[in-house]
């Protein structure tokens, strides 16, 4: 398995590409527009694989997404939870579908809360081991804290959850969905360090364990959905700039010259 | 498998048939008899390549194996006697 | 470049170096192309050893923008480079283009035929001498290019290296001169892993 994690620094973005060298393919997860689209392109040529999918954990509201135009350029689907409320088509996948690169398995797991189209990726590499080696959790679950209920654009068809319900949402999914997988799973995130998307608790580390996090993540800690709601508002850093643009770009509500530069 | 301690480390990763050794030997002849140079390389062609190179060299493979960042290979370097 | 474009260069002695990955291209390509893996560390290193600086050539790359780094790349190496194929293999066939399949065989199948092919390695003389498909031949990937009009393709030519990146490239340089030649897939690696019978020496 070829396994990479891009981490854009501006905005403290981890982006990734999980491939089978064998198969001469890979994936991209979350890429971002600061990178750009050749970014991706190079690195997986110089690696000598195809880009056959781009897949997002979530419509994003801190930065522009280039997953788009990914895909067209290589000719693949651009993949979102089947609940993602954009203008545009995309390739909807549903919980517990599995994607595949030669040896790789790529597991959609549906964690809803941050957004209500929220996905983790479970990552298996059968040359190797028939159990999960590592997850991708976007805006879920972060390194030491955890992603934010609050990023809505004020529209209820698109939010569809409300902060509470959000936070609620979210602390039952981490518990339920994230923290039964194995301790040894690791967790790569879409944010790190001073990201806008989490706490104040977030820390600058590529990755961490699903054991790790369990016994030491903050907000993880608070004995109900209620206590960590309110650490979650407690601990909150600014909102993103501009988030609601971001936001509405991504999900196809507005052109990407309305942006004027926010996102990237 | 026994590990060895290499005293260069070649990171041809990426780079494609048959230039992992190509470098190798750029890199060998900055290095003194005896000492032990370990290339990573992702080419396939390597598992051959290599062998044959150091039958050509003269130099000794000691061991390769498959790792996880790609294929590893210790090389120890002899001179050649004119 | 338009595809009209590239196949009006191509007609002009032009060489199509198609950027991807040996079984795509074997799959299908744009009749005439040769195949020279793209990656940003060692493409200017390779061409070097292959092509002459003069000779015109086009990049082809899917997506397109690894053609664009690959024309900057060579450009800026010396090489006489044209440009790039605008729209790829789907803009070449939507003019109604000619594009060409690599016939190929993996190592088993070539152990059954050895007779019915003329078989040659691609790599170079310590490697072909440390040991080879028994009864081949040796054309070096950096000879191909100058030695290719004098290779006999009765029987056709079967051409082998390490993995498949040199053989790839050989095959395609002798298709272009019109020669009758296949791919072995997996390659030497391959025939090595399954105990296949090995010849040592120069022939």
């Amino acid at each position: 398995m070829i396994f990479k994690q891009f981490r854009y620094e501006p905005l403290n973005q981890a982006s990734y590409l999980v491939g089978c060298p064998k198969a001469k393919e890979a994936f991209i997860i979350d890429p971002i527009a600061g990178l750009g689209d050749d970014f991706y392109i190079l690195e997986a040529a110089d690696l000598g694989l195809a880009i056959v999918g781009v897949f997002e954990t979530h419509v994003h509201a801190d930065y522009v997404s280039c997953a788009r135009e990914l895909a067209e350029m290589n000719g693949c689907p651009h993949y979102l939870h089947e609940n993602a409320p954009t203008t545009y088509e995309y390739t909807p996948f549903k919980d517990g579908d599995v994607f595949t690169v030669g040896k790789v398995d790529m597991t959609c797991l549906f964690t809803p809360g941050h957004t209500p189209e929220h996905t983790s990726y479970l990552i298996t590499d059968k040359s190797r081991a028939e159990e999960p080696w590592a997850v991708l959790t976007g805006d879920c679950l972060f390194v030491g804290d955890v992603g934010r209920p609050d990023l809505l654009v004020g529209d209820q068809a698109l939010d569809v959850m409300d902060e509470g319900e959000r936070a609620r949402t979210q602390f039952a999914t981490i518990n339920d969905l994230l923290f039964t997988l194995p301790d040894h799973v690791e967790v790569y995130p879409n944010h790190y360090g001073g990201s806008l998307c989490g706490g104040v608790n977030m820390s600058g580390k590529n990755s961490s364990t699903i054991y790790y996090e369990k016994k030491y993540n903050l907000a993880m800690q608070k004995p109900d959905a209620a206590a960590f709601a309110q650490f979650v508002q407690d601990t909150a850093k600014p909102l993103p700039d501009d988030y609601e643009k971001i936001k509405s770009y991504n999900l196809g509500l507005v052109e990407k010259d309305e942006l004027q530069g926010a996102g990237v | 498998m026994a590990e060895y301690q290499e005293n260069q480390l070649l990171d041809a990763r990426g780079l494609l048939c048959p230039m992992p050794i190509v470098k190798a030997g750029k890199v060998m002849r900055g290095m003194e008899d005896g000492e032990i140079l370990k290339i990573i390389a992702t080419d396939r062609g390597s598992i051959v390549d290599f062998p044959a190179w150091c039958e050509d060299t003269g130099n000794e493979l000691l061991e390769w194996h498959e790792g996880d960042d790609g294929l590893v290979f210790f090389i120890k370097k002899v001179e050649e006697e004119d | 470049m338009t595809p009209t474009e590239v196949r009006a260069a191509q007609q002009e002695g032009a060489a199509v170096l198609d950027l991807r990955t040996p079984h795509p291209f074997a799959a299908e390509h744009l009749e005439g192309a040769l195949s020279v893996q793209f990656n940003r560390a060692d493409l200017v290193d390779r061409v070097e050893l292959v092509f002459p600086e003069d000779l015109p050539m086009i990049m082809h790359g899917e997506p397109e923008a690894i053609g664009k780094v690959a024309a900057k790349l060579l450009s800026d190496a010396g090489f006489n480079v044209l440009g790039h194929l605008e729209g790829g293999l789907k803009a070449w066939k939507a003019e109604g283009l000619p594009v060409v399949q690599l016939p190929t065989m993996d190592v088993d199948e070539l152990k059954e035929r050895m007779g019915e092919f003329t078989v040659v390695d691609a790599r170079d003389p310590f490697e072909f001498k440390y040991g080879h498909v028994p009864g081949s031949g040796i054309l070096s990937w950096t000879e191909a290019w100058y030695e290719a009009d004098s290779v006999d393709d009765d029987p056709p030519i079967a051409v082998i290296c390490g993995d498949e990146i040199r053989s790839v490239l050989v095959a395609s340089i002798l298709v272009r001169k019109g020669k009758k030649a296949e791919l072995v897939t997996g390659g030497m690696v391959d025939w090595v892993e399954r105990d296949y019978p090995i010849e040592k020496g120069m022939d």
